[in-house]
């Protein structure tokens, strides 16, 4: 990333363990960028949108999504944050969930998502893809959101 | 509804057979009747005929002798008047006429005492007369023709001819009452038949009638439980519409819940597995700080911590990894049954001859390890349905074929199918282990499975042909016996029509 202490993470994940296992694989891997969790739809699109720490007011972000969230589906998030006019939609958003649906996967790509990843339920693979995810996080350059 | 007609109409046919059958033979039995009437009739008439026959000859035979008789006495009294030898000749002839004609006669009416009574008393008067008529022929033959005459003239003839003119009326008499008699009898026997044929006629209209009215009735009667049918085979159809959609609809609802519940399993189940493995970690860090403890002070180390460390801890961890893993392989197995269900049906004209060769060909290293060989029976029937769902229903059923082939005997498979009408039948034999009756239900259900577990595997395939099958708008169904073999039958429609199948979407 531009700057691993610029460049923060965003999280929205309803589990917490998935969240914290998602965090240590990530550390693992040498990202040591800054880690906001959100459990739910609601409070991480007032915070992408409106907080004044959030991506919207203050610099380049990249987002880790999960699809099923308690309050709404990631989908819809991912639609907001890439809407066609709106001033995050160049931010990287990485979708990471549980559904290896064929239909849905190219849903999210269609809505604009830039890496979809499936969460393996054997925990090597997981940790294994998690750390690759980091790796690849590591190298990737994110844009300055606008505005 | 549908029991009730059929009851109606089985009763009401068997007990119309049963008059329809009695009417026929009342009808048959009037017509022997008239049959029997009509012989007896005619014999009755032909003993009339020769009846009546008979007694023209009688008086003929009575006519006859009565000629004779007075033709005798002319002849008589012409020879006793003239003399000439032409008369006596004449009267000669007529009396040796006389008595064979009244043997005849006799013969003719031996059956009727009456005539014999008379004929005897006549015999009598004759042979008196002829006595007599000797005496002035002989007189006569004298030449003394004037005694012969005073002779005749002393003589009763003329009285005595009288008599037998009067006895051969009474004879003719009789013959006639007899006649009548008979004649009457004849009248009384043709209107014993004229009865008889009118009866009979009366009785066959009758039963005409009546076998007419009945197939009527019977008719209306099958003309109104034909509607009724039809109407209910309509409502059926309605009602069978109804409750497909009501399936399709619970079963859509069941696919549903498999893919949520199966999905949501798995987002706990990457916990479960992610912290055992952050366990296993710690528990290397924890064996690693055990043996550093036990280097450099040993006194601080417990048994139970060795063994904690050592043996309790992963232990443990390996058992929740197992079941972890195969609490993954199940909730897979059933969202890969679900996603199935929601897949797009899209039929197509499959050639499954090349489609078993395909799995035969994949099967090729495992056919020959076993030493097994699979057979075709070309040419399957051509059929229309889905290639992925047909190719996984036939792999399936084939590599559990080779999977389950017995030890004992070279493995058969055999692959063969037939159409039946609108529906084609494809059979998978093989003379594997078979399996057991009590299990033949059992094995189509999810994760159950037969017979030795020495093969690897969840219980997931043959759940997963039959739910293909299903969706197909097919049936499978299995025999088998326990060590003999196993054949799989899978019925399913020649021509998969998905105007009516569920085309649903698939989704998340």
């Amino acid at each position: 990333m531009n700057d691993h202490q610029s460049v923060s993470i965003i999280m929205i994940e309803d589990d917490e363990g998935h969240a914290r296992l998602i965090e240590k694989n990530i550390r693992r891997a040498g990202i040591l960028n800054h880690i906001t969790h959100f459990t739910d739809g609601t409070t991480a699109l007032d915070y992408l949108f409106n907080a004044a720490a959030g991506p919207q007011r203050n610099g380049p972000a990249l987002v880790l999504l999960d699809l099923n969230l308690p309050d709404m589906s990631g989908t819809d998030i991912l639609a907001k944050i890439k809407a066609a006019d709106g001033p995050l939609r160049r931010t990287p958003v990485v979708v990471l969930t549980t559904t290896d649906d064929k239909v849905e996967i190219q849903r999210c790509y269609d809505l604009g998502c830039n890496v979809y990843i499936t969460k393996p339920v054997n925990y090597e693979s997981f940790a294994q893809a998690i750390r690759q995810l980091g790796l690849f996080l590591s190298v990737i350059q994110v844009p300055e959101t606008e505005g | 509804m549908f029991e009730r007609i059929v009851l109606g109409f089985g009763v009401s046919e068997g007990r119309m057979q049963r008059f329809l059958l009695a009417c026929m033979g009342l009808g048959f039995a009037a017509l022997v009747a008239v049959g029997i009437a009509a012989g007896w009739s005619t014999a009755r008439n032909e003993g009339h005929t020769r009846d009546v026959n008979h007694t023209y000859e009688v008086e003929l035979a009575i006519d006859r002798a009565r000629i004779l008789i007075e033709q005798s006495e002319t002849s008589r009294r012409g020879f006793v008047l003239t003399g000439e030898h032409v008369y006596l000749d004449t009267y000669r002839t007529s009396m040796v006429a006389l008595p064979t004609l009244l043997t005849r006669i006799a013969t003719l009416t031996r059956d009727n005492p009456r005539q014999q009574r008379t004929i005897a008393s006549l015999r009598q008067m004759i042979a008196e007369l002829a006595e007599q008529r000797e005496r002035t022929i002989a007189v006569t033959l004298r030449g003394d023709q004037v005694a012969a005459r005073t002779l005749f003239r002393e003589e009763t003839s003329a009285r005595r001819m009288r008599a037998v003119r009067k006895l051969a009326d009474a004879m003719v008499a009789e013959e006639q009452r007899l006649l009548a008699i008979r004649d009457a009898e004849q009248q009384a026997s043709v209107r014993v038949f004229y009865a008889t044929l009118a009866l009979a006629g009366l009785l066959l209209v009758l039963v005409a009638l009546v076998s007419l009215l009945t197939v009527r009735r019977y008719t209306r009667d099958l003309a109104a439980s034909r509607d009724s049918l039809r109407d209910f085979a309509d409502t059926l159809e309605d009602l069978v519409n109804e409750r497909t959609a009501d399936l399709t609809r619970a079963n859509d609802e069941i696919q549903r819940f498999a893919y949520i519940v199966s999905h949501d399993l798995r987002s706990p189940l990457v916990n479960v597995m992610g912290f055992t493995a952050e366990l296993e970690s710690a528990t290397a860090t924890i064996g690693a700080l055990i043996d550093r403890a036990e280097a450099r002070a040993p006194d601080i180390v417990t048994p139970d911590d060795r063994l904690a460390a050592r043996e309790d801890l992963p232990e443990a961890i390996k058992f929740i990894r197992t079941s972890t893993q195969k609490m993954d392989r199940l909730i897979n197995a059933i969202l890969k049954l679900s996603r199935e269900g929601r897949r797009v049906i899209a039929p197509e004209p499959l050639d499954l001859d090349t489609m078993v060769d395909t799995i035969g060909a994949s099967l090729t290293q495992q056919l020959d390890h076993r030493g097994a060989t699979l057979t075709i029976a070309r040419p399957l029937p051509a059929i229309v349905s889905d290639r992925l769902a047909i190719e996984q229903i036939l792999s399936n059923l084939i590599e559990n074929a080779v999977k389950y082939l017995s030890p004992d005997r070279a493995g058969q498979i055999t692959v063969r199918g037939r159409r039946e009408g609108q529906r084609v039948t494809i059979e998978v034999e093989d003379n594997g282990r078979g399996i057991a009756a009590s299990d033949h239900q059992r094995v189509f259900d999810l994760f159950r499975r037969s017979g030795n577990q020495d093969q690897p595997g969840e219980g997931i395939g043959l759940a997963h042909v039959r739910a293909l099958a299903y969706r197909l708008g097919g049936v499978i169904e299995m025999a088998s016996e326990l060590g003999q073999g196993t054949t799989f039958r899978l019925n399913l429609p020649a021509k998969l029509d998905t105007t009516n199948a569920d085309t649903r979407e698939s989704g998340t």
